[in-house]
């Protein structure tokens, strides 16, 4: 009973109230980033998924070990670890894909969401527990970020998932595929739901 | 007691920590590096046949097979013994053995990051067989267009130094169609080509006269 509220209260502040991205502002280096094609975000974020629900359960797990003093070198580690982990897999199975995100796999290790839910959550909190605040706050990422790329994409490709959706008469909006256009989108993303959502809860 | 508690257990858990981190990734690294190599040349071999205008099969043993039937690799002299020979062209052969054309592997700067091509050229080394992309880091959805089949299909058959039209608008045999909002891509796309004509010149002349 009260481990299912601690559950609810997880996946309830991770996807909204204190929601990584648009709520704590965090890894927001990716969400600029990788979001200009559906289908590059999709593998990106279940990247990230899978680093923040193990990155999180194994600290967890090994958390009464961890002397306070090195708590951040072996924090990194695991990540960096869980990380290289993702993109040798990538690399090995879905070459394709891997040569698309380039970089931004590696990168992931310095994705703050998964470091900040290490230092707040698994270093006090249980295993199970941990592995579902990882999982849920890389589900709060992901949603966050597949609507951002599914209006990037659309207003500057005109497709939805390489579907070409808008015909001919369609222009472009090159700028929505290029760095800038992410900022404009997070930046109405943020404020739409700050002012619809996040306000109303508040203020209740 | 103390001493051993602050300095010396944080050193002695990072550097186990770290041991079993590592074996994990070079476990995975190891059991899967045979199949990355598989894939890198693999990828190669599909580029080369594409640029020599070769239906390339989906399955990937039947496009390896269609590689060693087609494609000869003229490598270096070794020089000294212990030199490794490196790849110099592809050379593309008919079925009845005659060659058809030539496919240089070559390098240039992009927008963001080096461009890598493999360029195929017909015996007059002018008129190109084809081209394919195989290193590229453009800005995806404007520069990374030169991916897509219409912008590297239009080079078949064509002959230059090339020239660039806007998108939509080439008609003569040495215009190409830019990628509008990537003209500075498109403008280093066509350098590497251009400067690929003189490249393969020298690098068929570098292979020598070869039996086979």
């Amino acid at each position: 009973m009260a481990a299912n509220t601690k559950v609810k209260k997880v996946f309830s502040e991770a996807l909204g109230s204190s929601n990584p991205v648009f709520a704590q502002i965090l890894g927001i280096c990716s969400t600029l980033a990788v979001t200009n094609k559906l289908e590059n975000t999709f593998v990106m974020t279940l990247g990230v998924l899978f680093t923040t629900s193990l990155s999180s359960f194994t600290l967890s797990l090994i958390r009464k070990w961890i002397s306070p003093r090195i708590r951040m070198m072996v924090e990194t580690l695991v990540i960096a670890t869980f990380v290289i982990l993702v993109d040798i897999s990538l690399r090995a199975y879905m070459p394709e894909i891997w040569r698309q995100l380039g970089p931004y796999v590696g990168l992931i290790i310095t994705n703050c969401i998964i470091m900040g839910r290490a230092e707040a959550f698994a270093l006090n909190n249980p295993p199970a527990l941990s592995l579902i605040d990882g999982f849920a706050s890389g589900l709060g990422y992901t949603y966050v970020l597949l609507i951002i790329a599914f209006f990037r994409e659309l207003l500057g490709s005109g497709t939805i998932w390489g579907i070409t959706v808008f015909g001919g008469w369609w222009n472009n909006w090159a700028i929505m595929i290029m760095p800038p256009g992410a900022f404009f989108m997070l930046a109405i993303f943020i404020w739409i739901v700050k002012g619809l959502w996040l306000e109303k809860e508040g203020s209740r | 007691m103390s001493v051993m508690k602050d300095r010396i257990y944080p050193v002695v858990f990072m550097a186990v920590i770290t041991a079993i981190c590592i074996a994990l990734v070079s476990g995975v690294f190891l059991s899967t590096q045979e199949l990355v190599i598989r894939n890198e040349t693999l990828y190669l071999k599909r580029a080369v046949l594409y640029a020599a205008g070769i239906k390339v099969p989906e399955n990937g043993p039947e496009a390896a097979r269609v590689f060693d039937e087609r494609v000869r690799e003229v490598k270096t002299q070794a020089e000294q013994k212990s030199a490794v020979p490196e790849t110099l062209y592809y050379e593309i052969v008919s079925l009845g053995g005659s060659i058809d054309g030539y496919v240089i592997e070559t390098y240039g700067p992009g927008l963001w990051g080096e461009i890598g091509a493999v360029i195929g050229f017909h015996p007059d080394l002018r008129t190109m067989m084809g081209i394919d992309f195989i290193k590229q880091n453009e800005t995806p959805g404007l520069g990374a267009r030169i991916t897509e089949s219409w912008f590297k299909e239009q080079f078949r058959g064509k002959t230059g130094p090339f020239v660039m039209v806007e998108e939509g608008r080439s008609s003569k045999p040495n215009e190409v169609d830019a990628i509008t909002g990537a003209t500075r891509t498109s403008a280093f796309v066509l350098k590497i080509i251009n400067g690929g004509s003189l490249e393969v010149e020298g690098l068929i002349e570098r292979g020598g006269p070869h039996g086979s």
